[in-house]
């Protein structure tokens, strides 16, 4: 009897994740399942949750496609985009959140409690204006507009200097009485050392930049200048009702973010914590 | 560099004295490192927030210059009836309230769940974290493209399943339904992993005493596992919130604002009015979006007023 009331949060527990788990992965297995039939099977046939024929040529379609919705294209340019938005965040905020943990200067808490209190600010006021920006820059349609207004965010900077200032204030200074200066102690000591939340930092602004939908339908117009993500909506109007074209697509567009995630797991979950725990 | 140039060659430095220019320079590093980020910060984040404001307050179409209209936008949208922007607010404002009221209990309720289950690390408790954490990496747009053909009324396989025949795109609070449940799917694993790592900063003795006291496990959950965790619970449901307010994608995608204008939310409205297809009505539209930041930042302020207050 005490054994079987030790198992029995457990059990319950166990059925409830399957139940649920179950849930989460039907969508997924039917969407390639559904990939891989015959458009006319799905049209002829009604509903089968497996394939009658396997067959692999609505992939070949819609790779192949390089004119109305050329998803190859747009995967290369979700790539560019977001690499190198990943590779300015890192050197923009790093040094940012360096000075506001380790260096003394005037206004230095002034300045950071005004970027803090417009964390709270609703982005939504800023797109039209944003938009404005970038017609006087002429970045309208060019890449730029992707990558370089998300650097003046703040989060990371506050997530990435919580972190520096728990390391030891003494391993900076023993590099400066051996004649290191800032920067030096910044490349050297203190970016290393942050590498943990650093990579958190990378993840979230590769992400967030693959993933943003509204502005860059916004300000990209042109088909072949598309990242994936607003890509995959003119997609929906291309393919229409050819389920199995779409379904495809949608596999194609989900695979390297899932192979991703299996390489680097670990380092999703700790950050998501990470980000949780300095505001708790 | 050029900056460190034009730095070095201000008026007070006294080249008599190096140790002097030595002293003001290190002074001058710090900002040199802020100095990138404080650059983009007001060019892309400051000058559009106020410019947002600003424009509220004009008629604009994007490209002439804005002419200044005192609260026209205002009273258009919010007090003049006859307007098809009234309604238009009006409609957008409350599908989007009716929408993040509806999901957000689903978002603190199923995640907070989901944690206690694999805290108790039941068998295969790794992997079940890893298959609900995973879509929240996905876009909206290939989470739409893989759910949308699920709810197809005859050849989806929910309808098909289940045995039943909902239109789910064309009947009310069937499309709502759908949409919470796609919105949940994408993104009840963030707060998940954020409750998980919160129920593991829990002292277990609270669990042994309670234990001792003879307490059921409702009233752990509750007396223990609840208070434990509610720091981490009040800045889930804020955020949370906020994201659902910004809803788009979903609705846009999934069921284009249909049946009707009942699935039409705020920033698709905001959207057309000023990047739409017709003349651009960007100050208008601007005006729509104040009010909805206001809704968001005024719930939030809300929220953080009762959960302290609980305290």
């Amino acid at each position: 009897m005490k054994k079987y009331h030790k198992y029995l949060p457990q059990a319950a527990a166990f059925l409830f994740l399957l139940t649920l788990g179950i849930i989460f992965v039907v969508p997924l297995l039917w969407t390639v399942l559904t990939s891989l039939k015959p458009e006319v099977e799905i049209q002829t046939l009604g509903y089968r949750f497996f394939p009658v024929q396997w067959t692999l040529e609505n992939y070949v379609d819609v790779i192949s496609n390089t004119t109305s919705a050329p998803i190859v294209r747009w995967f290369l340019n979700s790539v560019l985009i977001s690499t190198t938005h990943t590779i300015l965040a890192l050197i923009v905020v790093s040094m940012s959140a360096y000075a506001y943990a380790k260096l003394e200067f005037k206004g230095k808490n002034t300045i950071f409690w005004i970027l803090m209190t417009t964390m709270m600010f609703p982005t939504v006021i800023n797109l039209i204006p944003l938009y404005n920006v970038m017609r006087v820059l002429r970045w309208v349609d060019n890449p730029l507009a992707l990558i370089v207004p998300g650097l003046g965010g703040v989060f990371n900077i506050f997530l990435v200097r919580q972190f520096m200032l728990g390391i030891p204030k003494e391993l900076s200074e023993a590099a400066k009485i051996d004649g290191a200066n800032e920067w030096q102690i910044f490349t050297r000591i203190i970016v290393p050392l942050s590498r943990p939340v650093l990579t958190v930092v990378a993840l979230f602004a590769f992400t967030g930049t693959w993933n943003d939908f509204l502005w860059p339908s916004i300000v990209m117009n042109s088909i072949d200048k598309m990242p994936l993500t607003p890509g995959l909506r003119l997609l929906q109007g291309v393919y229409d009702i050819e389920r199995a074209h779409l379904m495809a697509s949608a596999v194609v567009s989900i695979l390297p973010t899932f192979v991703i995630y299996l390489l680097v797991q670990k380092h999703f979950l700790t950050g998501l914590s990470m980000s949780s725990g300095v505001k708790g | 560099m050029k900056n460190q140039i034009a730095l070095a060659q201000t008026p007070n430095l006294s080249l008599k004295n190096p140790r002097a220019k030595k002293i003001t320079f290190s002074k001058l590093v710090p900002y040199l490192f802020i100095a990138p980020h404080l650059i983009l910060f007001i060019i892309f984040f400051a000058i559009p927030a106020i410019t947002g404001i600003y424009i509220s307050f004009t008629k604009w179409n994007l490209y002439s210059a804005p002419e200044w209209v005192g609260l026209k936008n205002y009273f258009e949208i919010l007090v003049n009836q006859d307007s098809t922007f009234y309604h238009q607010l009006h409609n957008g404002l409350l599908n989007t309230i009716k929408y993040t009221c509806f999901s957000v209990p689903f978002f603190i309720a199923i995640p907070l769940l989901l944690a206690v289950a694999l805290n108790t690390k039941t068998y295969g408790s790794k992997v079940f974290q890893s298959i609900f954490y995973m879509p929240t990496l996905l876009s909206i747009s290939s989470v739409i493209l893989t759910w949308i053909f699920m709810f197809h009324r005859n050849l989806g396989s929910i309808n098909n399943i289940l045995g039943i025949n909902v239109n789910w795109f064309g009947q009310q609070p069937f499309t709502w339904i759908a949409i919470v449940i796609i919105s949940l799917w994408w993104g009840i694993g963030g707060n998940m992993v954020i409750y998980l790592a919160a129920l593991n900063g829990i002292d277990k003795a609270l669990y042994e005493s309670a234990d001792i006291d003879g307490a059921s496990a409702i009233h752990k959950f509750f007396h223990v596992t609840i208070p434990g965790i509610k720091h981490q619970l009040l800045y889930t449901l804020v955020l949370t919130t906020v994201a659902q307010f910004n809803i788009y994608g979903q609705p846009l995608m999934f069921s284009k604002g249909a049946p009707g204008e009942s699935t039409r939310v705020l920033m698709m409205y905001i959207r057309e009015l000023a990047f739409g297809s017709g003349e651009s009505i960007a100050g208008l539209a601007s005006a729509m979006a104040v009010i909805l930041g206001l809704c968001i930042m005024a719930v939030s302020a809300i929220q953080f007023r009762l959960m302290r207050n609980k305290d």
